[in-house]
């Protein structure tokens, strides 16, 4: 409807409502004074019942008829899953110390406004569901401690970066480094799933109740889970920046639209020229963005370019990416999500709002708010470009088999395994 | 464990509480809807039944506040339904109204502008 003559927008009031056939405006007018259902609402309340004990066990069946019931159901991602049975998510409960009752979170239902709660023998079942192998559970549950979905109800199409860091990588053999986010990882794979099987299974992928994204995203089949490779990369890794200890295992999310694959290395130009280029095609909210760089550009940014730090090169790239005003407010999300911001009279907002369309601004005001991950094989210096947003941390060390501080009996438990080779 | 050829599995959904939320206040942020923890929570009971908004027996002499969210094109649309009723229904009364803040965040101000002086309020448009 964006830039539609009235004589055009008339038309869409006076026309059929593409859902039902009726006319718009009628539907507007019926909703205001027809009553629901043609029938009046009782005025008394309607008699609430107790809530019913919870369903552990579904009814047995084959497991054609199961893998196809999930899938009805609207409880997988639409691949085949593990079945979840009592054997195997009782092996999965062994890799954390937690009890399978403790609840790790909750969720909201809509639809009746009840709060749903999920154990870690709930989490248990999605993360057999995904593939996963016990040692995996751990950053599983850590994940759905951050209570968030991967999937979100916006008609707009969503992308999500879960980023491991810290021991529990090598530990589990995720992969951080050549191909890591290329479907080749056993971990990278499951875990990422495991956070799309729980968010559907939470009901955030109910069409037209609670996904309305125009055309969804595939990146949230497994939300691009991988490992930061903090053993090749010149910096301190990204959860030590958020005041973690290095020796912490953590998961992070992010979170965004606009994801840009460099098709090519900071060749002719310099790596700070070429993300202006493409970072000024995704104006940002908050002073937002994620770069996630081959361990080679890290290398040549301190190097060669003299950046000590990720903080170093996130104020160079603030002071240096430009982009007209106008370029910014005449951009679709900006105008609808970050204007009002500018009428609070909150700054730069308000002072962008008055300056000529032409006039340049710095749209990512906040080095803070610009996220660096160093992922990559070392085979060729590229780099992703992400208007993602830092959504928070969560430690997976309190969910391991084994509490942090307590050794296994011979002493092997929780020491990272050998770097997997990759090539 | 199989039997007669039929397995048994774990249901993936997760338990039911029996536990309903609200929101916290008029002006709490509207994230505390979908956050379970910070907000307060009732039996079913004590939260009193899902109603939906009374509707009017007509809309002759009725005051109908049009309200646009913000989404792209909202406004130009909302103001054409405005032109409609005054061009169809000029019985009816309409206010235009553009939220001030994001189409995500509370404006007190406003609702208590409709309660105070409307009849009903359509929103649009979604996005």
């Amino acid at each position: 409807m964006i830039g539609l003559s009235p004589e055009a927008l008339d038309r869409y009031i006076v026309g059929n409502d593409p859902d039902t056939g009726k006319p718009v405006i009628d539907e507007i007018i019926n909703v205001l004074t027809k009553p629901v259902n043609g029938k009046k609402m009782a005025p008394e309340t309607p008699k609430t019942e107790k809530a019913k004990s919870p369903q552990v066990l579904l009814e047995p069946d084959t497991e054609d008829n199961l893998q196809r019931l999930f899938y009805e159901r609207g409880w997988t991602d639409g691949l085949p899953i593990i079945l979840p049975t009592e054997e195997r998510v009782k092996k999965m409960l062994a890799g954390t110390c937690a009890s399978p009752d403790d609840v790790v979170a909750e969720s909201f239902q809509f639809a009746t406004r009840e709060v749903v709660k999920y154990s870690v023998s709930s989490i248990a079942v999605i993360a057999v569901m995904a593939g996963a192998r016990p040692e995996h559970f751990p950053v599983i549950l850590a994940v759905a401690s951050t209570k968030q979905s991967s999937l979100m109800p916006s008609t707009t199409a969503f992308g999500t970066m879960l980023l491991v860091n810290g021991p529990i990588r090598n530990e589990i053999g995720m992969n951080c480094g050549i191909g890591a986010f290329s479907p080749v990882n056993l971990a990278n794979s499951v875990i990422g799933r495991a956070w799309t099987l729980m968010s559907i299974c939470w009901g955030f992928a109910k069409p037209r109740q609670t996904l309305w994204s125009s055309q969804g995203n595939n990146l949230i089949y497994n939300n691009m889970c991988v490992g930061e490779n903090e053993e090749r990369s010149v910096w301190e890794p990204f959860h030590v920046g958020k005041g973690f200890r290095a020796d912490e295992s953590v998961i992070s999310i992010f979170r965004g639209w606009g994801f840009f694959n460099s098709p090519g290395t900071a060749a002719h130009r310099s790596l700070a020229e070429e993300l202006n280029i493409q970072l000024t095609a995704m104006p940002p909210m908050n002073s937002a963005a994620t770069i996630i760089m081959d361990p080679l550009v890290a290398r040549n940014l301190k190097e060669n370019e003299g950046f000590n730090t990720k903080q170093d090169y996130c104020r160079h790239l603030s002071q240096s990416i430009k982009m007209p005003a106008g370029q910014y407010w005449n951009t679709d999300h900006i105008d609808m999500l970050v204007a009002s911001q500018a009428y609070k009279g909150i700054e730069p907002y308000a002072s962008w709002k008055k300056v000529p369309d032409d006039e340049l601004i710095a749209p990512y005001y906040n080095p803070d708010n610009i996220n660096m991950v160093v992922v990559g094989g070392e085979t060729s210096p590229l780099w992703k470009a992400t208007d993602y947003g830092y959504s928070g941390s969560a430690s997976v060390d309190k969910w391991r088999a084994h509490p942090a501080g307590v050794e296994c009996k011979d002493g092997t438990c929780g020491l990272p395994d050998k770097p997997a080779d990759y090539d | 464990m199989k039997k007669n050829g039929k397995i048994t599995v774990l249901d993936p959904r997760g338990q039911p509480t029996g536990i309903f939320g609200r929101r916290l206040n008029v002006d709490s942020p509207p994230f505390a809807i979908h956050d379970p923890v910070n907000q307060p929570r009732d039996t079913a009971k004590a939260l009193g039944a899902l109603k939906m908004a009374p509707r009017l027996d007509r809309l002759e002499g009725k005051t109908v506040y049009l309200v646009d969210t913000g989404f792209a094109g909202g406004a130009d649309f909302m103001a054409e339904v405005q032109d409609w009723f005054t061009r169809h229904r000029p019985d009816v009364k309409t206010e235009l109204r553009h939220k001030k803040t994001s189409m995500f965040t509370d404006e007190p101000e406003l609702w208590a502008e409709i309660k105070k002086n409307g009849d009903a309020v359509v929103f649009g448009v979604g996005g």
